[in-house]
């Protein structure tokens, strides 16, 4: 019988993925239903907010532009 | 990025009707007008116009001859959103009998009212007889639709925290008590205690402020039904509580939306339900209502272009459809809009190094810059600031896209800026400015998200090939794997009907 999940789909580059599945399996495994392939996941819709910003946290802690020139005002 | 809840548009409100409701909708010749003039693609109207004084049902091969072998999606698209609508009625499949199509009985003679002009239907309005007060034209019409949506619109601007110098003044009265509780159940604001006015924008009113006028306007009225229903449903227990039907006020909405700018009405024609939403419409800036005779409505711009596609009324957020609906790439054919609100004149002079000058003092305005620039002073009819990263990413996490910033800047972007520009062939936004609003958005999205459902668990290899293949020509299919026998559809009901119908002919 055929199944209809609601969930969110996410795409992203593989790289993220991977920091996106590390998240999740530090988390018992409570944002993804399944891991579709290299650059798809399928995601719970409550969580993906939660999700959302624990990646934005990880890429802060690795990842800082800079700004393009200081204002002198 | 984020699974943004997009606001709520008119055919996804409509979608979600049922089938006797649209029964309901089509006994009235203008909403059936409305629906066909508005709703439909070019190839869904050809149908229905083909279809319409044929006297017996189309069998569904024979529209195969009408189009071309490469058309075959703009045909299922078509058919598909015809039926949603409850347009077109196509028989199930059986083994037994071909499949025919033919439009709904209410649809078809409406349509045919409509366009015949028979009938003693009232509902494209009944004009007033009675003298019209010379003073109320056009002009006297736009001016007061104007104020009063830019008065919603400012509440709601001004519900923004606002950051040093930046937005707010003083701005007066304030739209209704009314409409500001269909902006607080619309969820468009909440209440907060820590800004002015007690209430905070939510992501969902950054994306209505940034809204084409006419959406703005659907998605109140929408809101405003919502509620309606939800009240209906707590007071239906109440003996004589009086019952205004959402389908009869939306009916009411596509009549309005056939009446003629500039003329009068007659109220006494309405009904009685009808006549209590006159005050709401009023608040919205829908009618206009002279103050000392009540027995004619005027509808407004705003009433009558509710189903055309020609633009609203100039708003602050005029800019920024009117500039998205050209080539986002093609800068240079931006910025020559033409403005009637002297709010939207073009202002804005942006520098390569970011730095951003704005002639203007209206409040309205330097709100809206404030939601995506990082305004630093303020003086009298100039504020100066600059873009950065953080006040890109701000609004980005408002909801609002480099797009819609980009074509703001270039819409609004001052006179100077555009005469420079064509002077020297160069597009009006330095090109660097738009990359990096382009890049710090992408930045930000490092996952793409989109909400929907996921199709597995398929019986066989053939149910997935033909339910897949479906999903993609109705346009839904977002993603497939073949290997694992899935697919993501962002939308379900037209799946789960074509199952149903499956189902029915095995």
């Amino acid at each position: 019988m055929v199944k209809a999940v609601r969930g969110v789909l996410v795409e992203c580059e593989p790289a993220i993925k991977s920091i996106l599945v590390h998240i999740d399996s530090t988390n018992n495994n409570e944002f993804i239903i399944e891991d579709l392939d290299e650059t798809h996941l399928f995601v719970k819709e409550t969580m993906v907010h939660l999700l959302k910003q624990k990646l934005e946290d990880r890429l802060k802690e690795t990842y800082r532009p800079e700004e393009p020139l200081e204002d002198s005002e | 990025m984020s699974v943004a809840q997009q606001s709520y548009q008119l055919s996804e409100y409509l979608e979600k009707l049922p089938g006797t409701t649209f029964r309901k909708l089509y006994q009235q010749p203008s909403t059936a007008f409305a629906i066909f003039r508005r709703m439909l693609p070019p190839l869904a109207k050809v149908f229905v116009q083909a279809l319409l004084y044929m006297p017996s049902p189309l069998l569904l091969a024979d529209l195969d001859v009408w189009v071309r072998g490469e058309g075959k999606m703009q045909r299922d698209r078509a058919l598909s959103i015809l039926r949603s609508l409850h347009i077109i009625q196509i028989t199930p499949p059986g083994k037994d009998k071909p499949q025919e199509m033919q439009l709904t009985t209410n649809f078809k003679n409406s349509l045919r009212l409509a366009l015949e002009g028979g009938g003693s239907h009232n509902s494209f309005g009944v004009p007033s007889t009675l003298p019209v007060d010379p003073r109320i034209d056009i002009a006297h019409l736009d001016n007061y639709a104007r104020k009063k949506w830019e008065d919603i619109l400012h509440y709601v601007v001004n519900s923004v925290p606002v950051h040093g110098e930046g937005g707010g003044g003083s701005f007066g009265g304030g739209p209704k008590a009314s409409v500001k509780d269909v902006l607080l159940i619309g969820h468009l604001v909440e209440r907060r205690h820590d800004t002015r006015g007690g209430v905070s924008i939510t992501q969902a009113g950054f994306t209505f402020l940034l809204q084409e006028a006419n959406a703005q306007v659907w998605t109140l009225l929408l809101l405003w039904l919502e509620a309606a229903d939800r009240a209906n449903k707590g007071a239906a227990n109440a003996a004589n509580a009086a019952k205004t039907d959402s389908i009869d006020m939306l009916s009411f909405l596509f009549m309005l939306a056939s009446l003629e700018l500039g003329r009068a009405y007659n109220t006494d024609a309405l009904t009685d339900p009808r006549r209590n939403m006159l005050p709401a419409l009023v608040d919205f800036g829908l009618i206009y209502i002279p103050r000392e005779d009540t027995r004619q409505y005027f509808p407004t711009r705003l009433a009558t272009t509710l189903t055309s596609s020609a633009s609203a009324l100039r708003s602050v957020s005029s800019g920024f459809s009117a500039a998205a609906a050209n080539n986002p790439g093609d800068a240079s054919s931006l910025g020559t809009t033409p403005d009637t609100s002297a709010a939207s004149k073009g202002a804005i002079i942006i520098e390569t190094n970011y730095r951003i000058y704005a002639y203007t003092s209206s409040p309205l305005q330097i709100a809206v810059m404030a939601l995506f620039a990082h305004l630093n002073l303020r003086f009298p009819g100039m504020v100066t600031g600059r873009l950065t990263r953080d006040s890109i990413r701000r609004a980005i996490g408002f909801g609002i896209t480099a797009d819609q910033i980009v074509s703001y800047l270039a819409s609004h972007a001052h006179e100077q800026m555009v005469r420079a520009a064509a002077a020297t062939g160069r597009p009006v936004l330095p090109p660097t400015v738009v990359d990096q609003i382009r890049l710090w958005q992408l930045e930000n999205e490092r996952m793409r998200t989109s909400a929907g459902f996921m199709f597995k668990d398929f019986d066989s290899l053939e149910e997935y090939v033909s339910l897949s293949a479906y999903a993609e020509e109705i346009g839904v299919l977002v993603w497939r794997s073949d290997k694992k026998r899935m697919f993501y559809a962002s939308k379900i009901e037209q799946l789960r009907d074509y199952l149903k119908s499956r189902k029915k002919a095995e």
